[in-house]
């Protein structure tokens, strides 16, 4: 049976580099799917990273209008195929906010013939964005996602950042808001994402200020591969 | 205000709303809709009005009249739907009506592709629509400089009674930066007497009529000797460059917004190699900043200058102009949206270099 890794949650929480991050990571245990649902963004996307997903051997599916330089959002038929019985992992990347969610939604029956223990639905909280900033705008936005995409959150992640500007205080206000949507929500924490040395620097600062690790869950260690600094992601395309 | 991680597009509506503008009429395109969608959320909080219209030309229309009315209004679109707002832009540019266009470029002509661009230099600084008129046209290159931009935008528009353009490419609008917005809780909007308010028969105040019909040649005349001598006063004011590196160096580059970026890694990468390269960045790409661009350029210790655009060559020939032929300028672009990569600047120069 595969496992399941739906993606979801504000504008610009870090889904898309999450996911690219988690499919590295799969593909070396096994089969690994990448599903670019994103039906919001016209650039910054994950397949924009076809080259090096083929280079890793990820199967990537686009949206046929991906990269393809027209606007008609449409949703590819191969998506259908993540559904298939097979071995390994699927992950879907979807667009920002409740707008992008609402792309999963025709796929309800599907996902709910996958057994619970291997369907992971996550939550990426990024509190630097203004539009989940705090715990009633996020709280909020997850309800308005849950509904449209009709799943229930399985996880929340932490993902704390201010792009090439991020430092620990981030990773600190992403704990105090995930721990008080987790609170409020009964969702538990999955997990809290950050390049390799932030997450160093911020486990020790949880084990000496006495942070809860439900409400750290495991570290996941990301490499920026999506939003490159300039010199570097021109270097490799936009 | 504390810095967040904003995208482009966000930052942009949020500094307009933070200037005063509670008005916005737009229609969506491709890549700037995040413009719209952000101004129909944060806009009736503020007390202001967001309103999608039937077309290009009808938001443009819109806007006239809100701005003839004395509000801070604006729009924004993308390259085919700026090429249909252009009868607005000049009609408004006669009326003297201020008002703040966003254009976040992408590849043209016609359709074009959705990808950034800067093919729209010409129309937005050589007068996209009809007849004798300048446009302050405004070319940021980080989201932060947006952002800061747009509380000069509006200034400008009000102070000149003039139209002003944001000329961005499509990636200004849809990468995410750090950002810091100023919260402006001291914002007072200056008076605006001639404004189309409302007539008191007996009032006053009289009668507010803004035209851009001049049937008589005596009073058209009028119109564009008061629009030509405020012109002069915006040249002579309102010019905004960036000067990097430039003193003492090899080779200048000259190039604008996201581009002038990639530039500066180039710089580097030179540096690193010991080669000594500048670059002269226009902000203001109408009034242009001739006289600055002219002496980053002509140095002694300059060889040649060399012009990055992702055009097929449009802001090189007033780079040529400021030079006048006291050092050769070159170009490097390509049409449609091939965004270059530092290297590959990096490589022209030396390229030069070697010729």
């Amino acid at each position: 049976m595969r496992d399941y890794y739906v993606l979801l949650g504000g504008f610009g929480s870090g889904k898309s580099e999450m996911a690219l991050n988690l499919a590295l990571e799969k593909v070396k245990t096994g089969p690994c799917m990448l599903v670019d649902l994103d039906v919001i963004n016209p650039y910054f996307r994950v397949s924009e990273r076809e080259e090096m997903l083929n280079r890793a051997g990820i199967e990537l599916i686009s949206p046929p209008y991906s990269m393809k330089k027209i606007e008609i959002m449409s949703l590819s038929p191969r998506v259908y195929a993540a559904f298939a019985p097979g071995e390994g992992t699927v992950i879907f990347d979807v667009g920002g906010d409740h707008v992008g969610a609402a792309a999963l939604g025709q796929y309800k029956p599907n996902f709910s013939r996958i057994p619970p223990e291997n369907l992971n639905i996550l939550f990426v909280v990024n509190p630097m964005r203004p539009v989940a900033a705090d715990l009633q705008s996020a709280w909020g936005l997850m309800g308005k996602v849950e509904g449209v995409s009709r799943l229930h959150f399985t996880g929340i992640v932490n993902n704390g950042n201010m792009a090439e500007e991020s430092d620990l205080t981030h990773l600190l206000a992403g704990y105090d808001l995930v721990k008080e949507l987790s609170d409020k929500t009964g969702v538990p924490v999955w997990g809290t994402c950050g390049q390799q040395t932030l997450l160093e620097e911020f486990s020790a600062y949880a084990k000496e200020h006495g942070l809860e690790e439900k409400y750290i869950g495991k570290r996941y260690p990301v490499e920026i591969l999506m939003h490159r600094s300039w010199a570097k992601y021109l270097k490799e395309g936009l | 205000m504390a810095k967040k991680l904003m995208k482009g597009c966000e930052a942009i509506a949020e500094a307009a709303i933070q200037a005063g503008c509670r008005y916005f009429f737009g229609y969506p395109i491709t890549p700037q809709n995040d413009i719209p969608e952000y101004m129909s959320l944060r806009l009736p909080q503020v007390g202001g009005c967001f309103l999608q219209a039937e077309s290009e030309l009808a938001a443009i229309n819109m806007v006239y009249g809100a701005g003839g009315a004395g509000a801070r209004v604006m729009t924004s679109s993308s390259s085919p739907g700026i090429s249909l707002k252009q009868e607005g832009i000049s009609t408004c540019c006669a009326a003297e009506i201020p008002c703040v266009v966003v254009n976040m470029m992408r590849g043209g002509p016609g359709l074009g592709n959705i990808q950034a661009s800067q093919g729209d230099y010409f129309q937005a600084v050589k007068g996209g629509g009809h007849g004798d008129y300048h446009m302050v046209v405004y070319a940021p290159s980080s989201i932060q400089e947006t952002v800061d931009m747009m509380q000069k935008a509006f200034d400008t528009a009000d102070k000149y009674r003039t139209p002003v353009m944001i000329l961005a490419d499509g990636l200004i609008g849809q990468m995410m930066e750090p950002v810091e917005l100023k919260e402006n809780k001291d914002l007072v909007l200056p008076e605006k007497p001639w404004a189309a308010t409302g007539y008191t028969p007996g009032g006053k105040k009289p009668r507010s009529v803004l035209n851009s019909l001049y049937i008589e040649t005596e009073d058209l005349d009028e119109l564009l000797e008061r629009l030509f001598a405020r012109y002069a006063v915006i040249e002579a004011n309102e010019q905004m460059w960036e000067c990097y590196n430039t003193e003492g160096a090899e080779y200048i580059l000259c190039a604008y917004g996201t581009v002038a970026r990639v530039c500066k890694a180039a710089i580097r990468i030179l540096g690193e190699q010991g080669i000594k390269v500048g670059l002269v960045r226009p902000i203001t790409l109408w009034p242009f900043p001739t006289k600055a661009v002219h002496d980053a350029v002509v140095q002694d210790s300059v060889k040649e200058a060399l012009t990055v655009e992702v055009s097929s060559g449009q802001m090189v020939e007033d780079i040529r102009l400021a030079v006048n032929g006291e050092k050769p300028v070159q170009f490097m672009g390509k049409p449609g949206s091939h965004i270059p990569s530092a290297e590959e600047i990096a490589e022209r120069i030396l390229q030069m270099r070697r010729a």
